[in-house]
């Protein structure tokens, strides 16, 4: 459901960059859709950088303007394909380095603006958030934490158009919503509500965990060019986020 | 969705949850990474050790939870029920076939530990089922065990 409609649900990064640049007649929606996937690692590596919530907000955005919008990311893109992550840190890294593109992203902002960087204001980031560890560290984090967020809402779209809303409410009880306030709930509590066993509570839940896998699979392979490197951009990322700062 | 998933490993089973906010959450999304992607050296029997975790925590394989004395009833017909519908579910004919089998094994561990018949199951279904079990060879020896002594406790039923 929902990938034929809008077609960036199913691009690569690399696609919607280079339709962002083509100027065909979805560019604008491409260059907001790799702008919705890209900013919260952006503004989590500035923000880990020592900068206020206020002045990571507003580099956030002169980055969106200036880099995206100004097309360097694009044509840089062309040259140095590979692993989207890489390049976009790198661009961060370099943007920072040249403050003086910040006085100048408000004169850039086209009319309406971007559509994403409206959402940041409702997506609840705190300001205390990224204040601990690298930048780096705070960049991987966002990135994965996006790619996760992403895949788990492509499941729920998947299941519940197929009417399995029960698959859905348990891998959203027992994984996601336990994940994100604490509290495990059990196949005990579970079961009853959708009238199954509990031993078959938990087979759905191994396959939708089989399935969100598959989904997570397919986020990872929108951010490297070659589908090769999938399995080590996998393992990268988790050395990347296993590894703890010195106390 | 406005959260963000931080969930930490248990055991292959399904992640612990922990607060948001906790100073190592790149380490829990770095452990999510590794939940969704958990491989084995045996993928037919990554996908049944997986479930049998989630009901019996702790447990090494299917097999070890099946044939321990430690194993509720309870727990006997939870794990008859997963395995029942990874016989349909299972990816692939490897997977099914083997939650065949595990399934007929948790009936015949109830029926050998706690005196009960966990199924609707009777006479020779029941019977082939148990024999099925008892001489498959690709079983280790403590199923085919059960297997064997939960024919005997059958015939006398």
């Amino acid at each position: 459901m929902g990938s034929r409609a809008n077609p960036s649900l199913t691009q690569t990064n690399w696609d919607l960059i280079r339709d962002a640049a083509s100027g065909s007649t979805t560019a604008k929606a491409s260059l907001e859709a790799i702008t919705r996937r890209s900013w919260p690692a952006i503004y989590a590596f500035i923000r880990a950088s020592g900068r206020s919530h206020e002045e990571a907000t507003d580099l956030t955005q002169g980055f969106l303007c200036d880099v995206f919008l100004s097309r360097h990311l694009l044509e840089r893109a062309d040259r140095d394909r590979g692993r989207f992550r890489t390049l976009l840190l790198g661009s961060v890294r370099n943007y920072l380095a040249d403050m003086h593109r910040r006085r100048t992203a408000t004169t850039r902002m086209p009319k309406g603006g971007v559509a994403a960087i409206e959402v940041m204001a409702e997506h609840g980031l705190e300001p205390a958030e990224h204040a601990s560890g690298s930048p780096e560290r705070a960049f991987h984090s966002r990135f994965v934490a996006g790619m996760i967020r992403a895949a788990a809402e492509r499941l729920q779209r998947e299941l519940l158009a197929e009417g399995d809303e029960a698959s859905w409410e348990i891998f959203r009880l027992r994984v996601l919503q336990a994940a994100t306030e604490g509290v495990a709930v059990g196949y005990d509590e579970i079961a009853p509500r959708f009238g199954l066993e509990k031993g078959t509570c938990a087979a759905r839940l191994l396959v939708a965990k089989r399935r969100f896998a598959t989904i997570l699979m397919d986020e990872l392979r929108a951010t490297v060019e070659d589908p090769g490197d999938v399995a080590d951009e996998v393992q990268q990322l988790m050395a990347l986020l296993a590894h703890r700062p010195t106390p | 969705m406005s959260t963000e998933p931080h969930i930490t490993d248990n055991q292959g089973g399904t992640p612990s949850p922990t607060r948001s906010g906790s100073g190592s959450a790149p380490s829990h999304l770095g452990d999510t990474l590794r939940w969704a992607f958990e491989l084995d050296a045996s993928p037919t029997l990554a996908g049944a050790t997986w479930l049998t975790r989630e009901i019996v925590p702790g447990a090494r394989d299917p097999f070890d939870a099946i044939v321990a004395t430690t194993t509720t009833l309870d727990a006997l017909e939870q794990l008859k029920g997963a395995y029942k519908m990874l016989r349909t579910a299972g990816t692939t004919t490897a997977e099914r076939s083997l939650a065949a089998r595990l399934y007929a094994a948790t009936i015949a561990a109830a029926l050998v530990r706690h005196g009960k018949l966990i199924t609707s199951q009777r006479g020779e279904a029941l019977l082939r089922a148990f024999t099925d079990l008892e001489s498959d060879a690709t079983m280790p020896e403590a199923i085919r065990s059960i297997a064997s002594q939960a024919l005997t406790a059958a015939r006398r039923t």
